[in-house]
């Protein structure tokens, strides 16, 4: 898989090669995905991430929908409890739903955006007078009570004598046999791999894909950044951000595209829908990505708007025109405000 | 029913205890659980704590299978206890021990059937030509 993704960033860089050869590779090239998987492998981004004022932006931007957070979803086999009808007070209600809220707090926290893990290769030891003991690989899996799956000693003796520790993907694997999580499988679901992803994302399953990414693989892993960042770019590409709205994969996406400073379709999409407030806390968080001063002084003004258009963005006509529709939107219902209160003899 | 891994067999205090297998596979499908008893129990007899699991058979990726219940297992050690050979074996590839003497042997012998055999092949390929 991973040889086959290098084959094809190969292909992307020499697509353009006037090779009389190139031919029957192109084709290859066609069937994969056009998109390349971007994954935080420089700078790490978990500083910026899990830091409380820019997660309360990002949970802004998310636009909390009770109605979408507790919407019917699709469980499989599990039964739901039949729903139980109560008669409450003002107060109780008021309760309730605050109970509500808090839950549906927690059912919006975002999965965490990492740094890729390094590489484990540490060698132990070195033993050559073992070799032609067994051809096969013996893998050692501490299974102590109580250790987390993270810090479990897996190591693995090879056929030629070397105990090395265990690689990612193998821990993964040992930790997925001896302690089993809920929903993840052994073998990575065939529907990650690039040709079954596509027909996905054509049929804009984002959230059974995100959901599913989180479950099977760590944040930290190639994987799921390959899946995610790919997912977030057909999303971007497409203006699909209300299906990812209200649900807990849309803080890492705006965060995702703050990151590549790719924001201009996400505040595109806002300013059409006049949410002109969270337009301006993109804004916000963009400034304190890129260390940029854009001056957002108040959430209802266009005055950081109109500079951040001018000096950064990369679709310059559609957003200026956006932004001129929505001003002239506002004049229009003050102008019919003022009309009202005139003919209701208010002012 | 199976039995906890914390076991169910009887022992006396300063009774011999041996971390042993006991296979727990079925026919044609060997699967050992590495186990402390009483020297002088049975194999199928109730066993005092599970250690660990062995998978003789390697799976698609060309690998066996050893979990080790490390904390317990140097808890037994301590408490005196004997290791039996195949177990030895397991803990000296595992790194815990010093590697038992038999593995190298082992090892040295499989060398020396495979040159002995790639030098036959010679042979007879130069006796036909």
């Amino acid at each position: 898989m991973a040889a086959l993704r290098l084959f094809s960033r190969c292909l992307a860089l020499k697509k353009y090669d006037s090779l009389p050869n190139i031919a029957p590779v192109s084709i290859i090239f066609n069937r994969t995905l056009k998109y390349l998987p971007k994954e935080y492998n420089e700078t790490d981004p978990a500083p910026l991430f899990f830091n409380g004022e820019i997660q309360s932006l990002l949970k802004t931007l998310t636009r909390v929908n009770l109605n979408k957070v507790y919407r019917r979803r699709k469980l499989g086999q599990k039964k739901l409890d039949l729903p139980t009808y109560k008669f409450v007070t003002d107060e109780q209600l008021q309760e309730m739903m605050k109970d509500a809220e808090v839950k549906a707090d927690e059912l919006l926290q975002m999965p965490p955006v990492l740094k890729i893990r390094g590489v484990r290769d540490r060698v132990l030891s070195r033993d050559p007078a073992l070799q032609g003991y067994d051809a096969a690989t013996y893998i050692f899996t501490d299974i102590t009570f109580g250790i987390k799956n993270i810090d479990r000693i897996i190591i693995a003796r090879e056929p030629d004598g070397t105990l090395r520790e265990a690689d990612w993907p193998l821990r993964d694997r040992m930790n997925q046999v001896y302690f089993p999580l809920p929903g993840r499988e052994l073998k990575p679901p065939l529907m990650f791999q690039d040709n079954y992803l596509e027909k996905l994302l054509t049929r804009k399953e984002y959230e059974f894909i995100l959901d599913r990414s989180c479950i099977q693989f760590e944040p930290d892993d190639l994987d799921y950044q390959r899946v995610t960042t790919i997912t977030y770019q057909h999303v971007n590409d497409n203006n699909d951000f209300e299906i990812l709205r209200s649900t807990r994969h849309f803080g890492p996406l705006a965060f995702f595209l703050l990151w590549h400073k790719e924001i201009d379709n996400l505040l595109l999409d806002l300013i059409q829908s006049s949410q002109i407030q969270e337009a301006n806390v993109l804004l916000q968080l963009y400034e304190k990505f890129h260390k940029v001063e854009l001056n957002v002084t108040g959430l209802q003004n266009t005055e950081a708007l109109e500079k951040y258009i001018k000096e950064f963005s990369n679709k310059r006509g559609s957003l200026e025109l956006a932004v001129q529709a929505y001003k002239e939107l506002e004049e229009e219902k003050k102008q019919m405000e003022r009309d009202l209160k005139h003919v209701h003899g208010v002012a | 029913m199976l039995s906890p891994a914390s076991g169910t067999g009887r022992f006396y205090r300063k009774s011999a205890k041996i971390i042993r297998f006991a296979r727990h596979g079925c026919a044609n499908r060997p699967f050992f659980h590495i186990v402390v008893t009483e020297r002088r129990r049975t194999q199928k007899m109730p066993v005092i704590e599970q250690l660990g699991t062995f998978d003789p058979l390697e799976n698609e990726h060309n690998e066996k299978l050893v979990s080790l219940n490390l904390e317990r297992i140097i808890y037994w050690m301590g408490c005196g206890a004997h290791i039996s050979r195949p177990v030895d074996q397991l803990f000296g590839l595992s790194g815990l021990l010093p590697i038992h003497p038999t593995l190298y042997m082992t090892a040295w012998r499989n060398r020396k059937e495979i040159e002995n055999q790639a030098k036959e092949e010679n042979n007879e390929s130069a006796t036909k030509t």
